[in-house]
């Protein structure tokens, strides 16, 4: 696999404060890499430095081989997004297209083919300000791809979007990678990013916190859980075996259990006395893993562990 | 290279949009409309008075019998005078003047032919092209002249030096006319200078009312929050020189366009060889001028603009910058009072009036201060690099600063930056 763009070591401090630390990853040709993290976490300050809309004070950016990042090799889709009011949907296109270097022929072309396929048909001679914010988003994501970029970076593209639109752009992401596009996204939004992401870097507080495939992340974090709805006694569901913690919440408990855990083996050990109205037995998913991080639960363990 | 190319880039689609744009489009042609509507209507009042009173009454001392050929003259070119005999004397005719209006007294005698001066008293209240239609005469006393001489050399050096028309102060005895006769084309001369300094400084108007409306495209980059989008494929440098090379190329399309409607007006109306008087090579200083002046405030504005997203949430500083472009505004009345004073010179060396106001001395000033065009020339040329580099630092920040507009301390670490 040929890596497109290599994020080292990327540090960056405003007044005094630490928004990223040592930040590295690499997006690699036909690959969907997912940012995840909380709001303020760092994600969109990352890709402003990539950009080259900010200027990192630590770390270094390349792409491929190139030193300076050639803009016209990237497509952007930024978190801030909008586009000029009182212009027409194919001037706008054709401008950024032109922009980038990108044959205006091609690019009208182009245009026409993604506006079909995003129900846009016949909308090229209509002002932006008579879409809907949902039609806006998808001219946006059209100029981020009309010059076929080799890199797609994505800041949030689902955010504001109908279920039916975050399915459309999710396919189309997926087909952009499917054809050789390295395309970096970053969101909060976990089923999503789930479903499609090849490799993750999660981070909080503008620090590393998970970075691998998607298997590798699953198999790491993404352990059994338990969820019995019925009234228990939390001691006994904590002397079980291979649990690792149990919350309780009502008349739910859910018990975290270890990474070894064997589905059948476990279940048979549940002792008769426990009241079981419903039990749900799955894995932890991205989404949890995301909100443990985000609300500080697991980090705050650890800073435990340490402290003790 | 392709730093220019980018920017050119974004200067042609500025053009573009707002040439596609209603709201300019109206506004490129009512501006110089409006301006033929006020001066049809200030002589549509003029018209209405003069029929009631004010022809100018014009009357001739004329000892060469040339009267009848000036009245062909007159006539001819339509003006708007009543012309009479006279046979009063210089001193006579000053009592006449006291108690007239729009009367003017020419004397037509052995002076026109040896010196080419015809001397002219006029009342106090006179119509003011009075002194620009008497040129018209020029002709037929210039025929005269030639008609009553031989064409000895020294003859021809007479001929050659024209007729002129030298205006007499009512208290100005016939002794001191004589010594009036050298600088008595200066009335010319200031038709000459007014032309090109007005335009001029209609082009610098123009160019930086154009301007302003940089400072609406840098704000509603940030109010559509295009910003981003567009700067992922150039440099905020590209972004802004593009948008002033756009805006100056807008400013010369309007300023054509109202010439091209606004000067056949002119020249009908006025009945002046305005085309004449235009095209001098002071016109290029002139201009060049007009150019520094939009460029410093064209920095100004995409600077400040980068700053908020609505003009009407702009704070007091912002307010106050906007305001710059009419700082000239307040040495008109010392400039036109006393040119070479201290305020016209002060005014004329700092960066913000300095366009202004030079623009309205070079009109007034029958010799220019060469001197001090140089070294303003000097300051603005300074001023214009200073605010461009300022311009670019407030732009490269607060162009990205999306939902709230920057305060003087914020835009002050951005410059320190």
């Amino acid at each position: 696999m040929e890596t497109m763009l290599s994020v080292k070591n990327l540090g960056k401090t405003f007044k005094g404060k630490k928004v990223l630390e040592n930040i590295s990853f690499d997006v690699q040709k036909g690959e969907i890499m997912a940012v995840l993290g909380p709001n303020g976490a760092g994600k969109s300050t990352t890709i402003r430095n990539i950009m080259g809309i900010m200027y990192p004070d630590e770390g270094s950016i390349s792409f491929r081989n190139y030193q300076e990042i050639p803009r016209n090799m990237i497509g952007y889709l930024p978190e801030e997004r909008g586009l000029y009011k009182n212009v027409k949907v194919m001037d706008i296109l054709l401008y950024l297209a032109e922009l980038k270097d990108y044959p205006l022929k091609d690019a009208k072309e182009r245009a026409l083919t993604y506006l079909k396929k995003f129900n846009l048909e016949g909308k090229e001679n209509v002002s932006i300000e008579e879409l809907s914010k949902g039609m806006g988003q998808k001219v946006q994501f059209i100029a981020s791809i009309i010059h076929e970029p080799e890199l797609l970076i994505l800041d949030e593209p689902f955010s504001g979007l109908d279920p039916v639109s975050q399915e459309l752009f999710k396919d189309e992401i997926r087909n952009l990678a499917d054809q050789g596009t390295a395309i970096l996204l970053s969101s909060h939004q976990m089923n999503l990013v789930e479903e499609m992401a090849d490799r993750l870097f999660m981070m909080h507080q503008g620090q590393k916190v998970i970075y691998g495939t998607m298997d590798e992340v699953k198999t790491e974090y993404a352990n059994f859980k338990c969820t019995i709805k019925g009234k228990n006694d939390i001691t006994i569901l904590e002397s079980l075996p291979e649990v690792q913690r149990v919350e309780q919440r009502e008349n739910s408990s859910t018990l975290y259990l270890t990474k070894d855990v064997k589905p059948t083996t476990w279940l048979k050990h549940l002792p008769d006395q426990i009241m079981i109205q419903e039990l749900i037995f799955d894995r932890i998913t991205l989404h949890e893993i995301f909100i443990d991080i985000a609300s500080g639960k697991k980090l705050i363990e650890e800073a435990g562990a340490v402290n003790a | 290279m392709q730093s220019m190319r980018n920017s050119w880039k974004v200067a042609k689609w500025e053009i573009k949009r707002n040439l596609k744009n209603k709201t300019f489009l109206i506004g490129l042609f009512s501006s110089p409309v409006i301006i033929i509507g006020f001066m049809l209507i200030s002589s549509l009042f003029g018209d209405s008075d003069s029929e009631e009173a004010s022809s100018t009454r014009v009357l001739i001392n004329d000892q060469l019998n040339i009267y009848e050929n000036l009245e062909n003259t007159v006539a001819e070119r339509e003006l708007d005078w009543e012309m009479e005999l006279t046979d009063l004397t210089d001193s006579e005719i000053k009592d006449e003047l006291e108690n007239t209006e729009d009367t003017a007294y020419l004397i037509i005698d052995n002076n026109v032919i040896d010196e080419g001066v015809v001397s002219v008293y006029t009342s106090e209240e006179i119509d003011s092209f009075f002194i620009n239609q008497v040129q018209l005469l020029k002709a037929p006393l210039q025929s005269l002249q030639m008609e009553q001489l031989g064409l000895s050399k020294e003859q021809l050096e007479v001929i050659s030096r024209g007729i002129v028309f030298s205006e007499q102060s009512l208290d100005t005895g016939s002794a001191s006319q004589e010594a009036e006769v050298a600088n008595g084309d200066s009335d010319i001369n200031s038709m000459e200078r007014i032309v090109p300094g007005a335009f001029a400084g209609f082009i610098m108007l123009s160019i930086v009312f154009t301007g302003m409306a940089i400072f609406q495209s840098a704000s509603q980059e940030k109010k559509d929050k295009i910003a981003e989008i567009i700067l992922s494929s150039l440099t905020p440098a590209d972004l802004m020189q593009g948008k002033i090379i756009g805006y100056f190329v807008l400013g010369i399309i309007q300023s054509i366009i109202s010439i091209i409607l606004v000067l056949p007006f002119l020249s009908w109306r006025f009945d002046l060889p305005i085309i004449e008087y235009l095209f001098v090579p002071e016109l290029i200083l002139l201009i060049g001028i007009a150019v520094l002046g939009f460029l410093l405030f064209a920095a100004i504005f995409v600077g400040i603009g980068a700053t908020m997203e609505d003009i009407s949430t702009a704070g007091n500083f912002q307010g106050m910058v906007m305001m710059l472009p009419f700082l000239p505004f307040i040495f008109i009345g010392p400039v036109f009072s006393d040119p070479n004073g201290l305020m016209a010179q002060i005014g004329t060396y700092i960066p913000f009036t300095s366009p202004g106001v030079l623009l309205l001395r070079l009109s007034i000033l029958e010799e220019w201060p060469w001197i001090e065009i140089i070294i303003s020339l000097a300051i603005l040329v300074v001023s214009v690099w200073l605010f461009m580099k300022l311009a670019g630092k407030i732009f490269k920040v607060g162009i990205l600063m999306y939902g709230k507009n920057a305060t003087p301390s914020e835009i002050w670490k951005w410059i320190r930056a």
